[in-house]
């Protein structure tokens, strides 16, 4: 009996919690889907309008039947025809002269351009390890690319980035993975940081607060002291200046005050909505 | 040998550069050093990172910067200041010549071979290019610096993978 308690007791301290937060682990995304490649542009749809690459030089193939051009399409001819015509629009978009197949651009676009053919192949067959290896080679190739690019020529890093719809994120500083303890740690770090700000706000407002009465008793002894000096013929100590400079710094204050009201009013309201 | 490190980082600026942080009001930068292992009697690397006062935003990631102690310090954490970025990072300048670099070649030369053999609308134009930082937060997130995913929030953060 007395084991059974206390056993029970043991299984309770691991998920004992101080502090209320709801953790929410995040969904695994394989590295191949778009949203961790970086690839924010998919692939062109309806590919019975294209025409194969080699095909579409001849004069015979545009005044042809439909049902001549449909053969002829990529829809038809297979995916490594689709491949090559992709690539080569993506390639048209940052080609420096005629002849450029090899430079770092040309490189990545075309690289590109077979990762995005991969990832809808992928779509359709999740099981295929050998594609899933290749993208994920591709992908790391292309990563490794861009970060030289950006270390030599940032500038064409940027723009290259642009023009073929690409995202890139630095490597972090270590890749491991996720653990619950690591992450209610995070939670409860912003947590304690929430309210550590919070209090602190909360504390200058009313330091703010506390500013415009203070000004004005501070404005009106000034004004008694230097009116009293007057009277009595003694030295004067305060000038016009200095009651000049509390006016202004009262002013200020009122401006502020106003600006807070209204932001709070519309808060207010908002939530009211 | 510490001891007498730090004296010297007091004295004297130090040559560094700038790192990925999450700070927005100071910018990491690491400066590298050689530690003696007694052992060995080998020399190995050592970072050291220091934050530095940055008003104007001289320098960003990447960049090679002088930094200088300050006389004192402005936060807890923030010792020293920025004094001049000494070479951009991504737009490399020749020494001996003054013209712009990309990897081994001059710019210059990998435009003229572009446009012998026939430059295409579609080649990138150095002169006509924006500053650095134009896709900043947009596409290219490397000002921070990136770190794994540990929960759902309501607003997704770009910077975590």
């Amino acid at each position: 009996m007395l084991r059974r308690f206390t056993s029970l007791v043991i299984q309770n301290r691991g998920i004992k919690q101080q502090v209320d937060i709801k953790w929410v682990r995040p969904d695994y995304v394989p590295a191949y889907k778009p949203e961790r490649s970086g690839d924010l542009e998919g692939l062109p749809k309806d590919t019975v309008k294209f025409t194969a690459l080699d095909f579409s030089l001849s004069d015979e193939i545009k005044d042809a039947p439909e049902a001549v051009k449909k053969i002829f399409s990529v829809a038809h001819l297979g995916r490594k025809e689709y491949r090559t015509l992709v690539q080569k629009d993506l390639i048209d978009r940052v080609r420096r002269h005629k002849y450029d197949e090899n430079t770092s651009e040309t490189r990545i676009a075309r690289i590109t351009g077979h990762i995005r053919c991969l990832q809808e192949t992928m779509e359709l067959h999740p099981k295929n390890v050998n594609t899933k290896k290749l993208v994920q080679e591709l992908i790391d190739r292309r990563k490794k690319l861009l970060k030289f690019l950006r270390q030599y020529d940032y500038k064409k890093f940027e723009w290259l980035l642009e023009k073929l719809n690409i995202e890139y994120k630095g490597h972090p500083e270590t890749y491991h993975k996720l653990t619950r303890k690591e992450s209610l740690r995070k939670l409860t770090e912003m947590h304690c940081d929430d309210i550590r700000n919070k209090k602190l706000s909360d504390y200058r407002n009313l330091l703010e607060s506390q500013q415009g009465p203070f000004l004005q008793e501070k404005l009106n002894t000034l004004k008694f002291i230097r009116s009293e000096q007057i009277e009595l013929q003694l030295p004067i100590t305060v000038n016009e200046q200095d009651i000049a400079k509390v006016e202004q710094q009262l002013q200020e204050w009122k401006l502020r005050d106003k600006q807070k009201q209204q932001a709070k009013q519309k808060k207010k309201n908002i939530l009211l909505d | 040998m510490a001891h007498k490190m730090k004296d010297v980082a007091k004295k004297f600026l130090l040559l560094g550069q700038c790192v990925p942080t999450v700070k927005q009001n100071a910018t990491k930068i690491r400066v590298k050093r050689l530690e003696l292992d007694e052992n060995l009697l080998m020399y190995f690397n050592k970072d050291e990172f220091y934050y530095c006062h940055d008003p104007n935003k001289m320098c960003k990631t990447g960049d090679i910067v002088l930094i200088k102690m300050l006389p004192h310090k402005l936060t807890k954490l923030i010792t020293h200041e920025v004094q001049e970025v000494v070479y951009p990072f991504g737009d490399v300048t020749d020494p001996v010549t003054g013209k712009k670099v990309a990897k081994a070649r001059y710019r210059e030369d990998i435009d003229r071979e572009a446009e012998l053999y026939g430059k295409l609308q579609s080649a990138f134009d150095y002169d006509k290019a924006p500053a650095r930082g134009w896709q900043e937060g947009k596409k290219d997130f490397t000002a921070k610096p990136t770190y794994t995913g540990f929960h759902v929030f309501d607003e997704k953060d770009p910077y975590a993978i």
